[in-house]
Formats: C-alpha cells, sequence, structure tokens
C-alpha cells in the first residue's frame, strides 16, 4: 500500500448505549479507492461524520496527511484536503447548480472570477455544465450526486469521502457515475466509498473495510472481502456465494 | 450610457433607482409640512435598519427578533454621551458602534449555536432581559429614560457638532444618507464571497461547513455589521427625537417592527425591505396620527377617568395602539397572500 493519507486509530463513538463505532481502525492510502460497506446500522455514515469533524469521537484518533486532526471542524478540515458528500443530499437549493459549486471553490480564497473559472471547470468535470445555470433544487437525485462531488472537488480535495455514489439513482444513470469515479481518481483523488451495491464497489474499489454493528469485522481485497464467510453471513447472502 | 441606465440592480433598472433616489431627494423641498418630512424620514430609517437586519436575516437566514438592543444601544449611548458625559455625537457613534459590537460578539457567541427557532426565541430574551435592566438602571434614567438638554445652535456647524436642528431638513437628509449607506453595505456584502457564503448558511448549514465555510464567524461578521448599521439608527433616532426610554428604543415591539418590514417587503433581497418599510411606516404614521385619537381602543383607561380623561385623549393624540393593529393586519394579509413580501406582488406582475 502507498503511504497513508488517512489513518483512523480507535475510533469509538456511543450514542447513550449503543456503539456506533467501537475501536475502528483502518488506513486509505495515498492514490487508493477504499470502499466501506455494511449493512444498514453498521456504522459507516457515522465513521465519516468522525472522520470529516461533524461528530466527535469519543476516543481514537484521525490522521491525515500525517497530522493529528482528531478535533477540528469540519471547515478546517476542507481547508486541509478532506471533502465529502451527503447520503441525504445537501444541495443550496435556491442557488444555481453553478453557484453550488462556488462555494467550495471561494472557501478556497480567490475571488469570484476565479471561483467562476473553477465551478465551469469542476462541472464539467461531473458532466453537468449544461446544468449551470439551473436552480439546485431543479436537479434529480443522480444530478444532485454529481452536483455534491463538483461542489466538494471545487475545494481541491486531496481526499473525497462519497457516501453512496449509486443510493436512490436510476439504473441506467450508475455507470456513468462509476465512470466519474474512475475520473475523479485519474486526477489524483484518493477517495473513501460507502456503496451498497457490491457488483459496484467490486469494480472499483483497491480494498474494502467491512463494518457490522459499529465494528470493523474484515478488510481486504475485494475478492477477499466476497468470499469471507463472516460477510456473506451478514450481509450478502447465500445467493451470493453460489454466483 | 443608455446601456448603463439600463443595467439592473436586482431587477431595478440604474436609471430607475436614480430617479427614486432624486426624488427622494427633492421631496422635502415640495413638503414642507414637518408631519410629511417625519414620515419619510421614519421611512428611511425603519428601511436602514430593515435592509441591516436583512443581512443577517436575508442573506445568513439567522432571523433575529433582538435588534431592537443595537438600535437601543446606538440611542442610549449618544443619549448618555451627550447628557451626562457632555460629548458631541461626532465622539459618541464610535463608542456606540464600539459597545454594539461586544454586545454583537457577547450575543452571537453563545446564540449562534442554535438552531432555527432556538436561535429567534434567545435572541428574544437576551433582549428583553436587556430591556428590564437598562428600565431599572437609575444611571441611564431607569423607566423614564434620558431626555436631551435643548441646544440653541449657533449657525449650521454648531448645530451639525450636537447633532441638535430646529428643522427637519437635516434630519432628512441623515437619514436619507444612512438608508444609502445601508443599501451600499447590504449590495456589497451580497456580491462579495463573504456574501455567497452566508447564503450558502442560509440554504444548507453543514454542506456549507464541509465546503470550508467557517460557519461560526461567518455569523458573527454578519451580525457585527447588521447591528453596527442598526447602532448608528439607533444614534441617529435619539438625536431626531431628543428622548431616548427603554420601551420605544429597546423592546420586543422595536424588534419586530425592523424585522416584519424586511419579511413583509421582500426577506434576503436588496430593496424589499425599503419597499416594506415605505409601504408600511406610512401607514402606520397615519393611523398613529389620524385615528388612534378618534377611535378609542384603550376603552378601559378612558371609562375610568371620564369627561376629563376622554380630552386628555384627543389632546394627547390617542392610545397609539391602532398602529400595532394594522401592522397585525398586514402581516396576516401578506403571509396569506404573498409569503415572498410586497416585493412578490410586483415581481407576479413583471
Amino acid at each position: 500500500m502507498a503511504e497513508a493519507l488517512l489513518t483512523a486509530e480507535g475510533l469509538t463513538k456511543r450514542f447513550g448505549g449503543v456503539y456506533a463505532n467501537r475501536e475502528v481502525s483502518f488506513e486509505v492510502g495515498r492514490g487508493e479507492i477504499v470502499g466501506l460497506i455494511g449493512p444498514n446500522g453498521a456504522g459507516k455514515t457515522t465513521l465519516f461524520n468522525l472522520v470529516t469533524g461533524f461528530v466527535r469521537p469519543d476516543s481514537g484518533r484521525v490522521r491525515f496527511a500525517g497530522a493529528d486532526v482528531t478535533r477540528l471542524r469540519p471547515d478546517r478540515l476542507c481547508h486541509l484536503g478532506v471533502a465529502r458528500t451527503f447520503q441525504i443530499l445537501k444541495p443550496f437549493p435556491r442557488l444555481t447548480v453553478e453557484e453550488n459549486v462556488m462555494i467550495g471553490a471561494l472557501a478556497r480564497g480567490g475571488g469570484m472570477s476565479r471561483a467562476r473559472e473553477a465551478a465551469r471547470r469542476c462541472l464539467a468535470l461531473v458532466g453537468l455544465e449544461h446544468k449551470s445555470g439551473v436552480l439546485a433544487r431543479g436537479l434529480s437525485t443522480g444530478q444532485r450526486k454529481r452536483l455534491e462531488m463538483a461542489r466538494a472537488l471545487a475545494t481541491q480535495p486531496q481526499l473525497l469521502l462519497l457516501d453512496e455514489i449509486t443510493g436512490g439513482v436510476d439504473q441506467p444513470s450508475i455507470p456513468g457515475l462509476i465512470e466519474l469515479v474512475g475520473r475523479l481518481r485519474a486526477e489524483g483523488v484518493t477517495l473513501l466509498v460507502i456503496e451498497h451495491n457490491m457488483r459496484v464497489i467490486m469494480g472499483l474499489a483497491d480494498r474494502v473495510v467491512f463494518l457490522h454493528l459499529g465494528e470493523k469485522l474484515a478488510e481486504g481485497t475485494p475478492q477477499a472481502i466476497a468470499s469471507h464467510p463472516e460477510v456473506i453471513a451478514l450481509y450478502l447472502g447465500r445467493q451470493h456465494e453460489r454466483s | 450610457m443608455r446601456a448603463w441606465l439600463g443595467h439592473r440592480v436586482e431587477g431595478l433598472p440604474v436609471a430607475a433607482i436614480a430617479a427614486l433616489g432624486i426624488a427622494l431627494a427633492v421631496y422635502p423641498l415640495v413638503a414642507t409640512l414637518p408631519f410629511w418630512r417625519h414620515v419619510v424620514i421614519m421611512s428611511m430609517l425603519y428601511g436602514a435598519m430593515g435592509v441591516a437586519w436583512n443581512i443577517l436575516g436575508g442573506l445568513a437566514g439567522q432571523v433575529s427578533f433582538g435588534h431592537a438592543l443595537y438600535f437601543g444601544v446606538g440611542a442610549y449611548a449618544a443619549a448618555y454621551c451627550y447628557k451626562v458625559l457632555g460629548l458631541a455625537p461626532l465622539v459618541s457613534i464610535p463608542i456606540a458602534l464600539a459597545v454594539s459590537c461586544v454586545a454583537a460578539v457577547l450575543v452571537g457567541l453563545p446564540t449562534f449555536r442554535l438552531r432555527g427557532h432556538y436561535f429567534v426565541l434567545a435572541s428574544v430574551f437576551i433582549m428583553e432581559g436587556i430591556h428590564i435592566v437598562v428600565s431599572n438602571w437609575d444611571r441611564f434614567g431607569a423607566a423614564i429614560g434620558l431626555e436631551y438638554p435643548v441646544y440653541k445652535a449657533k449657525g449650521f456647524a454648531d448645530a451639525l457638532w450636537h447633532g441638535q436642528f430646529q428643522d427637519k431638513l437635516p434630519y432628512y437628509y441623515l437619514a436619507f444618507l444612512l438608508l444609502g449607506l445601508a443599501l451600499v453595505v447590504f449590495r456589497a456584502i451580497q456580491r462579495s464571497p463573504f456574501g455567497m457564503f452566508l447564503v450558502a448558511i442560509r440554504e444548507e448549514q453543514d454542506a456549507a461547513q464541509s465546503l470550508g465555510v467557517n460557519v461560526a464567524r461567518c455569523k458573527l461578521y454578519a451580525l457585527v455589521a447588521s447591528a453596527a448599521i442598526t447602532t448608528l439608527c439607533g444614534t441617529f433616532y435619539a438625536q431626531y427625537v431628543l428622548y431616548v426610554e427603554p420601551s420605544s428604543t429597546m423592546s420586543l415591539v422595536i424588534s419586530l417592527e425592523i424585522c416584519f418590514i424586511a419579511i413583509l417587503g421582500g426577506i434576503g433581497t436588496l430593496w424589499g425591505p425599503v419597499l416594506g418599510a415605505f409601504v408600511i411606516v406610512p401607514v402606520t404614521e397615519l393611523l398613529r396620527a389620524y385615528l388612534s385619537g378618534r377611535i378609542a381602543l384603550d376603552m378601559s383607561a378612558l371609562a375610568d377617568g371620564g369627561i376629563a380623561a376622554w380630552l386628555e385623549y384627543y389632546a394627547r393624540g390617542g392610545g397609539g395602539n391602532l398602529d400595532i393593529l394594522a401592522y397585525g393586519l398586514m402581516i396576516m394579509l401578506i403571509a396569506r397572500f404573498q409569503p415572498a413580501g410586497v416585493l412578490g406582488f410586483l415581481r407576479r406582475i413583471d
């Protein structure tokens, strides 16, 4: 594995008596695509929130590019090069698509015109340039996913966390989104991806981390994870085993 | 030149803005009766405060019901500095702004952690709390307030230094400047990256933060800018009426008037609060002047006092609650028919 860009060490978060994450440790190497899978309620989104600073861990550390970033706010992390999308999409509904993306570029500094240029570039990269003048609330779910990616890219991230690339998207749009993630990697972005669609994760990820009830149960190549007995028993089911 | 005049600033052509500005500047030369000047002075003053409120409420989406606090700071600072310390308004303005800035930070730091309705409630409680403190603080005249010693100025420069004019005309143009200042500041913020961040916070705070926007700092800066203009308005008001007391400067009613002007006119827009002020203030001022003396709403006070009370009631110009009633009615009508504000009616015609 390449040099670690992101390191999670023993991350634990409890909500009341329930462990959302318990002693979760993993690494993401520079240039990798790492998949994060697990049943509903496994703690995938909480783990994202811990890594991006939206939720503070009860214990454990997060290192990014060698520095301890455990208790930093999301905006500070963004400036260091960590960006994310949200499972429940959060566009700025009454701003245009272009303005949405400009926010990400502006927070990085530079004036309005430079931000507009950056926004155009990012929108072209995700294939949304034809919608730049439209209000974000008028977009379809697939387009909103692309918008969130463009917005995150405008912050010039080193690490991008994608919470459900294909969730809620119509089948015909899925190949395009997968291809887009590949293109982001080619741009030099490291990716940590939550994804339910096993076919998608098998095709994309270099490594997969499997979470169950807040704990890391398995980690390895997609092939190793797909044939891991516990993952099959808890998540994939026997049908997958046969095929 | 023609292309430039046709250029639109938030839907209003530059030519129209210039025409309206000139009309407003010429108005007091035509309308020489003090009352008619007073109506427009108050409209411009409330317009400026509505625009200032809109920086925080409209752009950043943080609805404050506590802006009378900053209005009161401006009014009390000016009155106290002049009456007790003998300082001219030009000296007291920086003091007022400093106090207002500190107050805004003290209010903002804890309350901006709250979201939605809780922020609104906190803004009310803080302002009402300070209202009670001021109402009982003898140094500031407690519930009676501070009355300015009237100053007979020797010439215009002297009057300007003391901030007291016999005529309404100088006040008129000062209010005109205040409104212009508020609009320029609002527009500058609206078109800057900072303004974009405020709108992003309004639209989706978590997303804004994940994109690198320092949410707490942006809200605080918005509040400080908004409070500073409101404080200038407070100082103007004190110098205009030459009397400050808690209920007409630092009360919930004033807070609500400020924010309803922005909301009724068109929240988050440049011209909305100005439009709102020029609809609401004249209506309420006219009602106060013409109707409340004739239609007795304070029936209980009148019934107790017999004929003498009635006479006094008329002589003083009446109970003065009818304007609040008209306010409520207008709010209900607009909320029912055009939630986007008065500006929404005009947009529909477009």
